[in-house]
This record gives structure tokens, sequence and C-alpha cells, in this order.
């Protein structure tokens, strides 16, 4: 039974314990699946990856980077009800490369479905009028449910909750539909920040909560985000490097720069942490560590940034 | 039902219909303003205010035209504040109190309005916001009733949605009714009851004695062809004069006075003998009955009163003046809809109708309340932290039955400069505190403001292009600190435009207001300069 995004209070699990988790039920179903020869041949030779670097079409690619880590099945059971939450906070544009590619969120919705999840929402609270922002995904999604994507924007929709862990912020208000859902996806696109420097699935979740300008006046905005990434752990995240936004993010417009590939982890940090790595944000090579909260998120205990000493495994879909 | 029971009602539902449909996105080619249109005393004031022609309200002169033939039908099968009353009676109006001499001292009153308003706009200001009466339907059904709906539809959403939670029933559970914001409803609320009130002393107690538009059509009204006849069936019961909501039949039942007559034929109905007709008719017929006429001394009095109330307006500092009044400025203190005319004009045009209001998507348009002096109580002005002008919208511009605000296509209206936004340095939580922030740079749709690396401090903090700013408000909207902005919007720079293209203009003064403005270069990282935004070492 995989946790519930809302972790009870408690001590946190170091990253080793869900990569064990994984790496024993991975070898299962890689080996099951290999044998009827669903997987790529790439991801089937020695057991799933803690991070997948899929290239290729949206679609191709988001399968292939999700099936090396041990196929949707390792984080979506027969009924279980998800939440997806991409990027689509601005007006809806493929190229501009501020929203979650439709195809990207339109494949993950068709994964969760293929294993059997009980319910699907896509979810965001978006910065501009709601109608507009979720246009394009509300569009990709439509053939499966109309009603399957929102963006909320009101104060009813939110419930509080507390942050036993934070060590700035120590409650905040949370879409109850997460609250609900035994599964949590992040899905944001690979984007520069003007005051984090990259927003990617850790900086994401603050479109999960209702109250955010608080998390800008109040507290240490990068202490907070980390805050809020002990209370919303999304067990898949997979990054859209399809076109990263790699200046002026998050609004743009900026350099958007084609990688047309896809990372999968089930750690927010270390996929976070690879696409900081990966892409050349205003031209430079950066590493991890000098994002300060995915630093913090990793000196917490809250993922692994080091991804050096993990096991990367490329696929061209 | 009567035909013009009929009318009446049909008429009130396509109003109702017509006021829902001032929303944004408005139905292409709809006239929802066409109410107002008809409005002679609107008409009136806004015209001669603004010295000028309205085309929209050619319909209003139609109206009075056609009123010189058919009597005062627009008062008795048109007007939604008439077909109100006629309800509202019902329950206040008492039997017997209606009759011809009821008051007959209050009926002039009406004439006294009109000539105060007339005498107002010969001096330049427009007050008939307070006295037209589409616009007092439209604030009312508008904005009040329009919001008390919306709230108690909202309050019904959040107390079901737990049920509908656990019943899965999608549609309920994240319905989310947009529920707007006025200011001055009490006003409005207020004005409303007192006409409703009024029903007290007599039904249709605004109509007889107070509506300026009335005081017009009872004019026109005087002797129309299509006119109440009395044949010699008449047995002089006086069911009739009891039943007429305006009072309009004399001591003599064979006599009406055809100016008060709105042609709602009850008359006829209640008749015993069927001896009461509206033919279509030169012939002569006993001569009309006159209510009490204007004495000298009253409209004098009245004409006073209007030149008085102009003057107090005129005095106010918001008034335009000096500077402000200057040919080329206009600009007004206000941060107008996008699209409004110089300041001036747009006080003698604005109707205070509040259309624009009703129609305004985001809720940021709010009636200015004594900000604009007495002319512009509820004339139209942004409020940034309630909402801000959304660009893709054009909606006030469209529904303005006057042309206060001019009618813009969309690329037109992304070029009519607001205001432009200032960074109130001293608040801003990263030129003041040194803290990450820059949320006004990402819900900017001009990308006007730009964050740069500066001495002292380690955070981007962020600067306004003012040629790039359309003054927009969706960064003195999402600005997080509480509860006043530190990036406010105001009036500075405003292009306020009697004629021609905003776009031309915006060009020629060098301003660059685009929504989907190319990628700047990326800078190259220059010594000192180093690292990206929000990255450390």
């Amino acid at each position: 039974m995989s946790p519930s995004p809302i972790s009870p209070p408690g001590p946190v699990w170091p990253g080793s314990w869900s990569r064990r988790r994984f790496l024993a039920r991975g070898i299962a179903w890689v080996g099951a699946l290999s044998l009827g020869g669903v997987l790529p041949r790439q991801a089937a030779a020695g057991g799933p990856a803690d991070i997948a670097i899929a290239e290729g079409t949206p679609e191709a690619a988001v399968r292939a980077a999700v099936g090396a880590l041990g196929g949707i099945q390792a984080f979506v059971r027969r009924g279980q009800k998800v939440v997806i939450k991409p990027n689509m906070s601005f007006a809806p544009d493929v190229e501009r490369a501020s929203n979650t590619h439709p195809e990207v969120v339109r494949t993950l919705v068709a994964l969760c479905r293929e294993a059997g999840a009980g319910r699907v929402r896509v979810l965001d609270h978006p910065l501009r009028q709601a109608e507009l922002c979720i246009e394009g995904v509300k569009q990709a999604c439509s053939p499966f449910d109309k009603d399957m994507v929102h963006g909320l924007d009101k104060p009813g929709f939110f419930k509080p909750v507390s942050i036993a862990q934070g060590l700035q912020m120590r409650e905040t208000d949370v879409m109850q539909d997460v609250l609900e859902a035994d599964v949590l996806i992040a899905t944001p696109v690979a984007k520069s920040h003007g005051s984090t420097g990259v927003s990617l699935s850790l900086k994401g979740m603050m479109g999960l909560i209702w109250d955010r300008g608080i998390m800008h006046y109040k507290y240490d905005l990068n202490e907070a985000i980390v805050d809020l990434a002990t209370v919303l752990k999304p067990q898949l995240t997979v990054i859209d490097v399809t076109r990263a936004l790699t200046t002026n993010g998050p609004g743009g417009p900026g350099k958007v720069v084609r990688l047309d590939a896809v990372i999968a982890a089930a750690d927010p940090v270390a996929a976070d942490a690879q696409a900081v790595a990966m892409v050349p944000w205003y031209g430079q090579r950066l590493a991890p560590r000098q994002v300060p909260h995915i630093r913090r998120a990793h000196e917490r205990g809250l993922g692994r940034m080091d991804i050096e000493n993990l096991r990367v495994r490329r696929v061209t879909a | 039902m009567s035909p013009a029971r009929l009318a009446q009602t049909a008429s009130f539902l396509l109003f109702a219909v017509l006021l829902y449909l001032a929303a944004f996105p408005l139905v292409p080619r709809l006239p929802v303003d066409a109410f107002l249109r008809l409005d002679p005393a609107a008409a009136l004031a806004a015209m001669l205010a603004g010295r000028t022609w309205i085309p929209a309200f050619g319909s209003a002169l139609l109206i009075v035209g056609a009123t010189a033939l058919l009597g005062r039908f627009f008062c008795g099968w048109v007007c939604p504040l008439g077909a109100t009353l006629d309800v509202a009676d019902r329950w206040t109006g008492r039997r017997g109190k209606g009759r011809f001499q009821r008051l007959a001292a209050w009926r002039p009153v009406k004439y006294q309005i009109l000539l105060a308003l007339a005498m107002g706009a010969l001096l330049g200001v427009s007050l008939v916001f307070l006295v037209s009466p589409l616009a007092l339907a439209i604030r009312f059904y508008g904005l009040l009733v329009n919001a008390a709906i919306d709230a108690a539809a909202d309050a019904l959403v959040e107390g079901i949605r737990p049920l509908a939670r656990s019943l899965q029933w999608s549609p309920l559970v994240y319905a989310d009714p947009e529920v707007p914001r006025f200011s001055l409803q009490v006003a409005s609320l207020t004005i409303m009851a007192l006409i409703l009130a009024a029903g007290r002393l007599a039904p249709r107690f605004w109509c007889r004695c107070l509506c300026p538009a009335g005081a017009l059509f009872a004019l026109a009204a005087a002797r129309p062809l299509w006119r109440r006849a009395v044949s010699a069936a008449c047995i002089d019961c006086g069911r009739c004069q009891r039943a007429c909501p305006m009072g309009a039949i004399a001591e003599d039942p064979r006599r009406t006075a055809h100016g008060e007559c709105i042609v709602c034929q009850t008359c006829v109905h209640v008749c015993p003998t069927a001896a009461v007709t509206f033919p279509l008719s030169w012939s002569s017929s006993p001569l009309p009955a006159q209510p009490e006429r204007l004495g000298r001394r009253q409209a004098i009095g009245a004409a006073s009163a209007g030149a008085g109330l102009a003057l107090l307006a005129m005095i106010d500092p918001a008034w335009p003046a000096g500077h402000d009044a200057a040919a080329g400025e206009g600009t007004g203190r206000l941060l107008r809809p996008p699209g409004a005319v110089p300041e001036t004009d747009f006080l003698r045009r604005c109707i205070g109708c509040g259309l624009c209001m009703k129609a305004c998507p985001t809720n940021t348009l709010q009636p200015a309340g004594t900000a604009a002096g007495l002319s512009g109580i509820f004339s139209p002005r942004l409020a940034p932290r309630i909402g801000a002008c959304e660009p893709a919208c054009n909606a006030c511009s469209q529904v303005c039955p006057t042309g206060a605000i001019r009618p813009l296509p969309l690329e037109e209206k992304t070029r009519a400069k607001i205001g432009t936004a200032f960074i109130l340095r001293h608040k801003c939580i990263a030129w003041e505190m040194n803290r990450p922030c820059l949320v006004c740079d990402e819900v900017c749709p001009y990308d006007a403001i730009a964050l740069r690396r500066v001495p002292d401090l380690t955070v981007a903090v962020p600067f306004v292009d003012e040629t790039r700013c359309s003054g927009c408000g969706l960064c003195h909207h999402h600005c997080p600190v509480r509860p006043d902005a530190a990036i406010v919007v105001e009036p500075v720079g405003a292009l306020r435009l009697a004629e021609g293209s905003y776009r031309d203009t915006a060009r020629r003064l060098g301003l660059s207001l685009e929504l989907k403005p190319p990628a700047p270069p990326v800078p190259p990282p220059a010594a000192g300069q180093g690292l990206p935004p929000g990255f450390t070492p």
C-alpha cells in the first residue's frame, strides 16, 4: 500500500528506504514484464533505476521513463485516487514552456487509467484566470473525462494542514482532493525561476496550497518550500524537459531550449537535481547544490541531490 | 393576462436576459445596453452635458416620437422599473389611494426634476445617474440583486459540497460561482427602497411624480393618436378611476390626462359596461384632463436647484480643472477603464448605469463614490486589489451605451494604457528585506517588470519599465505584501483619447505595449553578473 502523499507526523524516512522497497518490487515487476516482452530492452537489463531519462516524443518519452522505473503499476494500484499536479498557471502556449506540455499530462492520465486508477484529477491553483490557464491541458485530457482538470482558486477547496516538521512554516491549507488522494504525481515543466533559481517538482507543490504569498512575505521562501515538501510528497515525479524555459522563468518569455526529454523518479529531490544538472540555465552548467531549496531538501533528508551516486538510466523511446 | 401585462412581462424578461448576458465573454453583436438606449432622460443629460450627438440614443428619440402617437406606452409596456413598481405596489399600494386628485401637487415635481437635470446638463454636469429609471434599474438588478443571488448560490454550493463529494457528483464538487462585490450597495438599496416605499403614498408614485423620463414622455403624449375613449355606455361607477395605476382618469371618468396614461388598459378590463376603448382616432374627444401644472416660481426654483448642484459638482477638487483639464491631459485622479475618454468628457457622458461594472469579469470596476465628485458617484474606477484588468477582455468598452468608454477592439484596448505601476521600494520584500520574491514579474502579461541584481542586495529586485507597463494591475493585485501592495498602479501616463487609434498613439509616444513580447536576449554572464537569479555559488 503506497503511503498517502500527506505523511503523518513522525521521523522522516531516508531515501534509501524507498529505494530498497522499489528495488524489491521493481525487480519482481520488471522480471515479470520483461518475460512478457513489454518493457524496452534497455530497461529490462538490470533492475529499475532511481532516475530515468527518456528521449523522444512527449508521449513515448513519458511511457519509456515511467517504464524504466518499474512501470506505472509500481506507483498506482487498482481503484486508487490519483492527483496529477502539472504546471498550468499561465496562458497556454507550448512553445513558451511555462506550462507542462499537455501531451505529457495526457500520457500520465492514460497510464493511470491503464493501471486501473479509480479517480484521476489534474489540479493546480493558477495565478491567472483559471479557465484560461488550464485550457490546453483540459483539452488534451477531455477524451478521458471532461471533469478531470480543474484550476481551483477559491479558499473553500482547501483545508488546513499542520506541518509538524516545518522549521519556518508550520501550517498551510491544502486542496482537499490532494488530502483525499492515495497517489500524488508531480509533473512540472523544467523552467527557471527568478527567486528560487528553478521551478520544478519541489517548488511546484506551492500550486496545491491556498496562500503562497505568505511564503514570500512571512517566511524564508526556500526554507518554506522544503517545509511544504515534508507534507506534500509526490510518489512519482515526471519532469517535462521536452522544452525547458532556461531564462526569465517562471512565466517567460525567455530562451526555450528543446531537449525532447522526460525525467522520471520516485524521489522528487533527485528528479529536480537531475533537471538542474541537465539543462543549460542561462547558458550555464550548474550543480543541484547551487539551488538553495534543493540543497536544503537534501540536508533535511527529504531526498537525494547527489545524483552521481544514484542509478541513472537513459532510454531512447 | 392583458396584452399590456404580457408585453410588460416579456419586456422585463428580455431586460433580465440582456443583463445576465452582460458578462465576459460577451455574445458578439448583442446590444446588452438596449434598454439604456431607450431612456430619454439619460439621452438628454448625456448629450447636452457632453455637447455631442450620441448615436446610440437615436432609439430614445424614436421612442419619444412613438410616444407622441401611441401615448406613454414605454412606461406601461417596456420600462423594467415600472414593472417592478407594478409588482411592488400590490404589496405596498393601498386601494383607493390612486385617484387623480391624490397628491396632485406632487405631479409637477417630475417636470422640476427634468428641468433641474437639463439645467445642470446645460452647465456641463450630468446628475442623471440619480434619476434615470433605466440606470436605477440596472444598478439595482445588475449590481445588487445579481450579487445577492450569486452570494446565495455560493452559500448553497458550499453547503452542499461535502454531500457532493461523498456522492462523487463532480459538477457540484468543483462548482465555483463568482460572487461580485461592489461598494455603495447601501446607496442603491436605499434609493430603490425609497422609490418602492413611495408606493404607500400612491401607486407608481415614482412614475407620476418623480421620473424625468416619464416627464418627457408626458410632454410628448399630451394628445396621442392612440388614446383612451369612453362611449355613452359609461354609467359613472368610478371603477376605472380606482383601478388606474397612474390616477390618470379625472373626476369625470370620460376625461383622461393622456400624458399620465401609460396605456396599460386596466380601465378597459374593469369597466362593467365595456364603455372604455383605445381606438386610433383623429376625431375629437373630451378635453384631456390637466393635472396640476408647473408654476413659474416652481420652474425657476427647479432650474436654480439644477444649477446649484452643477456648481457643487464643479467646485469639488475632483472635477478636472486647471492642469488636469488642459488639452492633451485629461487623465483625472482615478484609474479609469481602458478606453475611457478624457476625464471631463467622461464625467459628462457617464450616466452611472453600472453596466460596465456588471460586465467586468474580474470585479475590478467599482463605483467611484465621492472620489470623483458629485457627478461621478457611480462612475467606474479600477480597484486593483479587488481585481486586475484582464488583458483578454474588452467588455466594459463594448457595453457602455454613451461611449464614455469608447468601444475598442482587443488590439486597441491592449494599448489603452490605464496607468503605470510603481514599486514602493520601502515595502517591497526584495528591495527592503533582501528576500526572494518576484510575483510581480511572474504575473505581468506585458513583460514590463525585469529582475536585476543591484549592489548591496543579494536577491534580484524588480524594476518597472513604464514604456511597457499598461497599468492592468496584475502586479498590484498579486503582490504578497499585505494588506496594501508594495507595487501600486497610479493614473500616471494613462492614455485618454477622445478619438483616434490607441495603437498609433502608443507607438508615437514610444510605448511598447505588447502582450506577447519577443523574448529578450539572454544576458551574457559578465563579471559581477555571474550566476542566474536564484542560484547560489
